[in-house]
């Protein structure tokens, strides 16, 4: 009975939040047409749709504080449309507020603890203002004490990030078309499988025939491509159009905008690229921390905008394309740009020479840590998230994220990422008889490993790489591989990055780049920090993936066995 | 007894009865239950057959740096990658190289699939509650929560979940080993 209901909240909450993002979208939109001058009819009565449908849902569960939110919400916007000015500001940003509250006591629902006091006092809020609207014409003076009074209550939409549910656990919504594609491939898989058994009955019984082979031949193509759709499908399934993230910046910017006193334009482009709906909601983060800084550091004031020649409401760019089988996202503003000596000058502070860096590498130095919190001076960024963690989390998704600026012209971040996360490009190694997989967006170089260019200083080993010192260890020895051999006679480096981190794995081979399919592991490998899954190689064999974050970080600190002239004895002893 | 079965009729039969009773109506008392059974060393030891899902020849195991001792590695069942676990270690035998006789015995847990190594599978036994004891004290076969006689041997009666849950007290149990 408890799961039943649960399952019934579920489903109530996954189809009541996008109602109330969409709502919240359409604020937006109103508040854009009452600015630009415009029918505003359609807008609000597609608003009081949305909240109607969210007040029938909730009522029908038993949600009544949500139904009261929902209710009131419809009563703002009946009336917000007659009044003027100041009535009109205050009861549009009790809407925008409204809206949030709705999404966090939807999102409440899940947890079963849907607070009735927030829902109440905004009730009662959305009352008196309604009330106090009506009877007195609201002076400056009340506007202002409403406002406190507002301050005083604590925002619901404190962090929108929680709206998600996508961690693993969440619902795909599926056209029914593609249900209907879908039986259909599994309806041919298993009609050339019939095909394919009966061949196998003649070859079992000795009657097999010349034409069997091409039969055969036929079917296996035809199997093949059948059973690649559906994987296609299916993939698709988990797919969601970037749009969905994009749109969320549309109130934060707002807000962020008003909150500084500047005028921001967002843009969104290709919001209709299909991203794995895992990626999306990993991606908001990021997202947020990027647009943040750019707020923070690029845009410039109105009149310094002007005193350049540029217009003065600025604008950030959110854009998505499909490039090679990949997601290109960028997130792009008009402001300053990079400042360049001021990166570099921080960098110098903290005994990094940068004399020989070129101006790409020196831009790159904004995703090391210390030095991205080092430049977030604002009480905006700096939320605790530097670019180095952006970067990171980037790369444990599979991608690879760079930076672009032109000094006074703007700066652009420019994320490549994987369309799906079920798919990324790997490098396969081998080492001590053993194989792994690296996902390439951690790996800089791969080089052969000779004795000429390594060394141990203090039983930490150092390859040189690009007139730089990187640690490095032996790849046997971190996996816990059962060979003897020594890193000194590992004949390649693998050249890690992760974060600001840098790590060289030695390793016996490794192949090319391909296309690897992600496989979880099961819970009971959590404490294998150094896996972060595993795939299955054209052969059937299973290979672990390599957690490159915890993989860096244990380089970062291994030593050579405590003897080395000892280790080398060992190996000798192997020799003979 | 028959130790040396062949599995593939048991397999396909296993799968079959799967297909055909996966949730059956209420168990009464007296009602017979089937066990899957195989070997630890000497030891014959039963799992319900609800719980397994295929018995399959021991795959390649790909080790997972830093996996827990029970746990070989990971293997791949038609695409699925599922975990591999010692169950001679799960249950207090000493670890053993898997032979020819290995076989990995799938079972499903809560949801979760895992690869059990056994030393060999052996039958699949019919018992009536009646037929089952509780374990002599202490149990020869830890997690054991029946036995059931077939002439002068025991079958130990468990279930998939006891053998993988971890054992706080497993250090102190001392191995089977030397009972050889």
């Amino acid at each position: 009975m408890e799961e039943l209901f649960a399952s019934l909240v579920k489903d109530f909450v996954d189809e009541t939040a996008p109602i109330a993002q969409e709502v919240g979208g359409l604020l937006l939109k109103l508040e854009g047409v009452w600015t630009a001058g415009g029918d505003a009819k359609p807008v609000v009565r597609a608003i009081r749709g949305g909240l109607h449908t969210i007040k029938g849902n909730s009522a029908m569960m038993g949600l009544a504080p949500i139904a009261r939110v929902a209710h009131a919400l419809e009563d703002i916007c009946a009336e917000v449309g007659t009044r003027q000015g100041r009535e009109q500001a205050l009861l549009s940003q009790l809407l925008f507020e409204g809206c949030d509250l709705l999404g966090v006591l939807i999102q409440a629902a899940l947890v079963g603890g849907v607070d009735a006091t927030s829902a109440d006092t905004f009730v009662l809020r959305a009352r008196q203002a309604m009330d106090g609207a009506t009877a007195t014409p609201a002076t400056s003076d009340s506007v202002e004490a409403r406002s406190h009074v507002e301050a005083a209550v604590p925002p619901p939409a404190a962090e929108p990030s929680t709206v998600e549910g996508e961690d693993g656990r969440g619902t795909a919504r599926i056209a029914d078309r593609d249900v209907d594609d879908l039986l259909e491939l599994a309806g041919e898989t298993i009609v050339g499988q019939t095909q394919l058994a009966r061949v196998h009955g003649r070859l079992a019984r000795g009657q097999f025939e010349a034409s069997d082979l091409v039969l055969m031949d036929q079917l296996l193509t035809e199997l093949g491509r059948t059973t690649r759709e559906m994987r296609h499908k299916l993939l698709r399934v988990r797919l969601a159009p970037i749009a969905t993230l994009f749109r969320r910046f549309g109130r934060f910017l707002r807000d962020l905008a008003r909150e500084r006193g500047q005028a921001i334009e967002l843009c969104i482009e290709g919001g209709d690229t299909a991203v794995d709906r895992a990626i999306i909601s990993r991606l908001y983060e990021p997202l947020v921390h990027i647009v943040r800084n750019a707020v923070a550091h690029g845009i410039e004031s109105a009149d310094e905008r002007t005193s350049h020649g540029k217009p003065a409401k600025a604008q950030i760019l959110l854009s998505a394309r499909l490039r090679e089988g990949r997601v290109q996202v960028c997130i792009a503003d008009d402001g300053r740009g990079l400042d360049l000596r001021a990166i570099a000058a921080k960098a110098n502070a903290q005994g990094m020479d940068t004399s020989a860096l070129s101006e790409r590498d020196i831009q790159r130095l904004i995703f090391q840590a210390g030095l991205s919190t080092a430049i977030s001076v604002s009480n905006l960024a700096g939320r605790g998230v530097g670019l180095d963690v952006v970067a990171s989390v980037v790369q444990s998704l599979g991608g690879t994220i760079d930076v672009r600026g032109a000094s006074g012209r703007g700066t652009v971040f420019v994320l490549d990422l994987p369309v799906t996360v079920s798919l990324q490009k790997a490098l396969i190694f081998g080492v001590d008889s053993e194989t792994f997989a690296i996902p390439a967006g951690f790996i800089l170089d791969t080089m052969e490993s000779r004795e000429k260019n390594m060394q141990s200083i203090n039983r930490v080993l150092l390859v040189s790489w690009r007139g730089d010192f990187v640690r490095a260890v032996d790849a046997g020895r971190l996996l816990g591989c059962q060979g003897l051999a020594q890193a000194w006679a590992r004949p390649y480096a693998i050249i890690l990055q992760a974060g600001n981190k840098r790590g060289a794995l030695l390793v016996d081979w490794f192949s090319g780049v391909q296309e690897i399919v992600v496989k979880p592991l099961d819970a009971c490998l959590a404490a294998c920090r150094m896996v972060a899954g595993a795939t299955v190689l054209a052969q059937g064999r299973v290979v672990p993936i390599l957690d490159c974050v915890e993989v860096v970080r244990r380089t970062s600190v291994a030593l050579l066995p405590e003897s080395s002239s000892e280790a080398k004895v060992e190996a000798s002893y192997d020799v003979f | 007894m028959s130790s040396e079965a062949n599995t593939e009729p048991l397999l396909a039969f296993a799968d079959a009865l799967l297909a055909s009773s996966e949730r059956e109506p209420g168990r009464a008392a007296g009602e017979i239950r089937q066990y899957v059974t195989f070997f630890l060393r000497d030891d014959e030891i039963g799992i319900p057959i609800l719980q397994c899902r295929e018995i399959v020849r021991a795959l390649a195991i790909t080790r997972v740096p830093e996996a827990p001792d029970h746990v070989r590695g990971v293997v791949n069942l038609r695409g699925r990658v599922l975990p591999a676990v010692d169950t001679r270690k799960c249950l207090g035998y000493d670890a053993a190289t898997p032979t020819v006789r290995s076989r990995l015995l799938v079972v499903e847990v809560a949801g979760r699939a895992f690869a059990l190594l056994v030393d060999r599978v052996a039958r699949i036994l019919k018992l009536a509650a009646a037929d089952i004891t509780t374990p002599p004290e202490p149990a020869k076969v830890r997690a054991a929560i029946g036995v059931a006689r077939d002439g002068e041997s025991m079958i130990y009666l468990t279930d998939a979940e006891r053998i993988l849950r971890p054992e706080p007290a497993a250090e102190v149990q001392p191995t089977r080993s030397d009972e050889a």
